[in-house]
């Protein structure tokens, strides 16, 4: 869990630190913002945000069916029980 | 009432004395009367039967003979109370609010903002798109239900002008001569004129598990006890019978019950009432906030219209836009878990009235019971021993070695009528159906089980003769050949009423030698007698007898009509008695509803023994149950009704009338407890109609019931209900947490408008962006604390109360507005004043810059460095700080989706398992990330890329919210009922 949420960190802050770089050094000038590569940075962080999130909701059909399929069998154990 | 009067239909009755006349015991009086006086009545006749002519006479006066199905709401209707039902009244009225300032800005301004107009269509789609979305929702449930419906037309058998014909059920009129027999649907009302060993099945109507017999005779006063007359959709389970059709359709008292409950009137989900508060709340903040900052903008110099716009804007902020569809969200993915679970919920707020209900009222026959008579006990070698009642055979088993208990299984073996259907070798026993009556079948499975199989024994001791069992002689016969073929003697075997069987025993089998029977024995019989019957079940003897063979040789005729062979002087060998024992889940569940503080009181047409055997059985740890007749219960006042009713954890109603079963459940909601039902049986359904939620049982359950429930077991599992309960109980504390986190963000999106109409500063946040997250970034971590797991054990705790616990409460709003949201809100207008600042607009220069700043025909603005702008560069400055505040607003979102996660516990107990929360975190940064960098934004949205560094202007505040909260949670769990838990624990 920690490591996704480091690499989700991460994932964010590359294209930040990169766009960064490129203004440093491309143009100095603080009234020319390079906004170009500052859109493509920020859209590739959304998409690799995206898919992550995806990646997540799908592996979370493994995990989760069987935690979940553990949650719910716990009642039909219990019901299963025989009556003494 | 005159029996005219109520064939003819009550067209000029009004419908409540029509409801009143139902709630009242069935009029049928023809039980009384003899054969020939009915006949009269209907004029008809005894063995003819109607004439043709009189029969299409009566089919025209009466109508057919089929229950008027319940008035169906038409589909339009339906989509409509979706459309403008709870919360969509709050969204229509802030979608006419905006349109109506658009015509005021349309009619005063040249060039109007759009934002009013975009806001109100977005409104009305929001609601549109969520109202189709649960009708679907319902439509699709309905479907499932309609699948219910049994389809099959029925037969019966009539006499009309002396000839039999078959004809459909519909047209059977009063007065028709009908026939029944084993197996067929009684298909309407009938006199019993006359019977050969016929029993019906009543439970149905009457939640009898046993069928009971009929005959010609009045034996009771009370129509539904006597056994002359048999009822309208009740099966005939074995014999014939004739009988003289008395009311048909409608007004048959299967029919009355039907009208009954489609007649109540049923009151508001306990949800619905819920949001119903919340909106009241909502509005109060709302129209709080709209006048005070008119009154201040009147004071500040604003024009009235102005005014007007203002306040109207204020309201409109104040819905929450996404909040619908969240709610139906959790409550569509709860029903989805609940289907999952073998509840299948038809209207989609009932999903949460299980969590609420502090009692549930339960059918005994087929809901806590197997609903088949089994074997629980038997006596012999003087010693009582227990059978083996559970559904999968897991329970103790007695001493099978024993050889009275060899032949007391021969006896109940062969002196038997019952047998398998066939083809069902492979089913396990339990499971096989069979011919024959409840208790015989009970003894079939019982020897079957214990002995193998039965009609081995009966092909090696063929039957000779046999005496079925009827009322007077109270025991059945038969006379077999034996086992060895070199023996030539007849085995006699007997049972029947244990006291009977006793009379005519001299002996009695212990150990399997033959001793006399003496009064000590005697006495050992009779205390085992009534100990088994004390235990509400029906106790059968059973004795045999070697025929000596110098009186009965080889090839002896047995006359069973004239008995010429011996019939006392037997040998007792047992006694066995029988139950329809709990289902193995009940007690269990029981226990489990008990610990969820809910009351569970017992209410059975069946009689008291029966009841408090079953309840004692149901619940073995609390024997102390107050049993009440149903007939007395007619006799209790209101005051002594709420007495018994709040003073007894443990109530068992027995022998009570459908009627009656309606009165139990308005006495308990007239107590302010939420009533959940079930049941099956017809008799069930005017009380599952009038519940806050009812219950019926997917396999067992009659349609009416079906119908009239809220709720269907798919499994007839009543431990089903306690999943109920709990998702019930899960998804309230859930939607506390979306709501919670979806109306701290309103704070954040409304003070921007306050401070730009008080200070007169460029606008922070727009309309557009205000929409971006209700509509956007919010649902997806709204939505997912749905998935949240139960803080602490939910089913220990007392079920809410519904006058004190509210769904949403003061404390809740002071969290998310005044604690929270004002957090939000200062991280916003951070980002805010640092873009500003970075572009020269230092703070103090914007405080009543607005003016000029919205003029279009200024230019030549200049900042804090004396740099001019133009209008359109400012309008980019301005759009870049709306989207600065908008992605600040999702920052702060993250800290307050983990905060509500929780309302007591640290995050770090709850742990962030919720996958789909993660998710939602992803997918709204992603978004944000998506509506700030997507080229074309700036045209669609007005929305501009962010420089990295803004986004994190808002950490700090993301950072103390999470840690404020912590610390709350803290002190509240610190000190349980100090002041954090009294003025923040929502």
């Amino acid at each position: 869990m920690d490591l996704v949420v480091l690499v989700a960190f991460s994932s964010w802050l590359a294209p930040a630190l990169a766009s960064a770089g490129d203004k440093d050094k491309d143009n100095d000038s603080a009234f020319n913002y390079d906004y170009e590569s500052l859109r493509i940075g920020g859209l590739v962080f959304a998409v690799v945000l995206f898919l992550m999130g995806i990646a997540l909701i799908v592996t979370r059909k493994c995990t989760c069916s069987k935690s979940d399929k553990s949650r719910s069998r716990e009642p039909n154990v219990e019901s299963g029980v025989p009556r003494a | 009432m005159g029996d005219k009067d109520d064939r003819s239909p009550k067209k000029k009755k009004g419908a409540t004395k029509d409801m009143d006349d139902l709630k009242k015991e069935v009029p049928i009086t023809e039980h009384k009367m003899s054969v020939e006086e009915v006949c009269r009545k209907f004029q008809t006749d005894i063995v003819q039967g109607l004439t043709n002519a009189k029969a299409a006479e009566f089919l025209i006066r009466d109508g057919p003979n089929a229950l008027t199905p319940p008035p169906t709401t038409p589909e339009w209707v339906k989509f409509c109370r979706q459309l403008f039902g709870g919360f969509s009244i709050l969204l229509w009225t802030g979608a006419i609010l905006c349109f109506l300032a658009y015509a005021i800005q349309a009619a005063t301004e040249d060039d109007p903002a759009g934002d009013n107009l975009y806001l109100g269509i977005v409104l009305t789609a929001v609601v549109i798109i969520t109202g189709c979305f649960s009708y679907f929702q319902e439509a699709k449930s309905s479907k499932i239900m309609e699948s219910f419906k049994n389809m099959v037309p029925q037969q019966a058998l009539v006499i009309r002008e002396g000839e039999k014909v078959q004809i459909n059920a519909e047209e059977v009129v009063a007065g028709d001569l009908i026939e029944v027999k084993g197996g067929d649907r009684i298909p309407a009302d009938i006199r019993v004129v006359s019977a050969h060993g016929c029993k019906v099945d009543n439970s149905s109507l009457t939640g009898e598990s046993e069928p009971q017999n009929r005959s010609p005779d009045c034996t009771h006063d009370n129509p539904l006890e006597t056994r002359n007359i048999a009822f309208f959709s009740t099966n005939c389970v074995e014999g014939t019978a004739r009988g003289l059709v008395i009311c048909t359709g409608d007004r048959t008292v299967m029919g009355r019950i039907a009208t009954l409950t489609s007649g109540l009137e049923t009151g508001k989900t306990p949800i619905a009432k819920e949001i119903e508060h919340f909106i009241h709340i909502i509005t109060g903040v709302a129209v709080f906030l709209g006048v005070t900052f008119f009154i201040l903008a009147i004071i500040l110099g604003y024009s009235w219209l102005e005014a007007v716009i203002f306040l109207i804007g204020i309201i409109v902020a104040n819905v929450p836009e996404g909040l619908l569809a969240t709610v139906t969200v959790c409550l569509t993915l709860t029903a989805k878990r609940m289907a999952k679970k073998n509840c299948l919920v038809k209207n989609l707020e009932a999903v949460e009235t299980l969590g609420s209900t502090s009692t549930i009222c339960s059918d005994k026959t087929g809901t806590l019971t197997q609903n088949r008579m089994t074997v629980a006990h038997m006596w012999f070698d003087n010693q009582i021993h227990e059978a083996d009642t559970t559904e999968d055979q897991s329970g103790a088993s007695f001493d099978k070695s024993s050889v009275t208990w060899l032949s007391l299984a021969r006896v109940a073996g062969l002196c038997n009528r019952a047998q398998f259907k066939g083809g069902q070798d492979s089913l396990p026993i339990l499971k096989r159906d069979v011919a024959g009556d409840a208790s015989e079948s009970a003894l079939l499975k019982c020897i079957e089980l214990s002995c193998g199989s039965v009609r081995v024994m009966r092909d090696k001791n063929k039957k000779v003769a046999e005496i079925p069992f009827n009322s007077t002689n109270k025991y059945q016969l038969s006379v077999h050949e034996t086992e060895d073929p070199n023996d030539n003697r007849y085995l006699l075997v007997m049972k029947g009423a244990p006291e009977r069987i006793l009379d005519r025993c001299t002996t009695i089998l212990l150990q399997g030698k033959e001793q006399p029977m003496d009064e000590e024995l005697k006495e050992a019989f009779q205390n085992a007698y009534m100990e088994l019957g004390g235990l509400g079940e029906r106790v059968l003897g059973f004795c045999h007898v070697l025929l000596p063979e110098d009186q009965y040789p080889k090839g002896f005729a047995f006359d069973t009509d004239d008995v010429n062979f011996q019939t006392d002087n037997l040998c007792f060998v047992g006694l066995m008695s029988m139950i329809d024992p709990p289902r193995a889940a009940v007690p269990d569940a029981v226990g489990k509803c008990r610990s969820a503080g809910i009351k569970v009181i017992m209410v059975t047409g069946d009689h008291p023994i029966t009841a408090k055997a079953i309840a004692k059985g149901v619940n073995p740890r609390d024997a102390k149950a107050c049993v009440i007749h149903g007939t007395d219960l007619k006799d209790l006042s209101q005051d002594q009704m709420d007495d018994i009713l709040r003073n007894h954890t443990e109530i068992v109603f027995a022998r009570t009338s459908p009627q009656q079963k309606l009165i139990i459940v308005e006495g308990c909601q007239r107590l302010g407890a939420i009533v959940a039902v079930t049941g099956d049986g017809v008799n069930d359904s005017p009380a599952l109609k009038k519940a806050d939620i009812g219950v019926a049982m997917g396999i067992s359950g009659s349609d009416v019931s079906k119908q009239a429930a809220d709720m269907i077991l798919l499994d007839d599992n009543f431990a089903s209900i306690v999943t109920g309960v709990e998702e019930g109980r899960l998804i309230f504390d859930n939607l506390k947490k979306s709501i919670a986190y979806t109306l701290t963000s309103n704070i954040p999106e409304i003070t921007p408008f306050l401070l730009f109409i008080i200070v007169n500063i460029p606008l922070p946040l727009g309309t557009i962006t205000i929409l971006c997250i209700d509509l956007g970034t919010d649902m997806v971590p709204a939505i997912s604390l749905a998935y949240e797991m139960a803080e602490s054990d939910i089913m220990k705790r007392q079920p809410r109360n519904p006058t004190r616990d509210k769904l949403v409460n003061e404390r809740l709003i002071s969290i998310a507005y005044g604690q929270i949201g004002m957090i939000q809100a200062l991280g916003g207008f951070f980002s805010y004043f640092v873009i500003l600042a970075e572009n020269g607009f230092l703070p103090s220069i914007l405080v009543g810059i607005r003016l000029n700043w919205d003029n279009r025909s200024v230019n030549d603005l200049e900042d804090s460095y004396g740099q001019q702008w133009t209008y359109e560069q400012r309008k980019i400055v301005e759009f870049t700080c709306h989207t600065a505040f908008f992605v600040s607003i999702v920052v702060v979102q993250w800290a307050d989706v983990i905060i509500c996660k929780t309302r007591r516990n640290s995050v770090f107990q709850q742990g962030m398992k919720n996958k789909i929360l993660i998710f939602g975190l992803f997918e709204e940064t992603a978004l944000a990330a998506f509506l700030s960098y997507c080229p074309g934004m700036d045209v669609a949205l007005r929305m501009y890329p962010l420089k990295p560094t803004w986004w994190f202007c808002a950490f700090p505040y993301s950072f103390l919210i999470f840690v404020y909260d912590e610390v709350r949670k803290l002190l509240l769990r610190r000190n349980p009922g100090g002041w954090v838990e009294k003025e923040t624990y929502y």
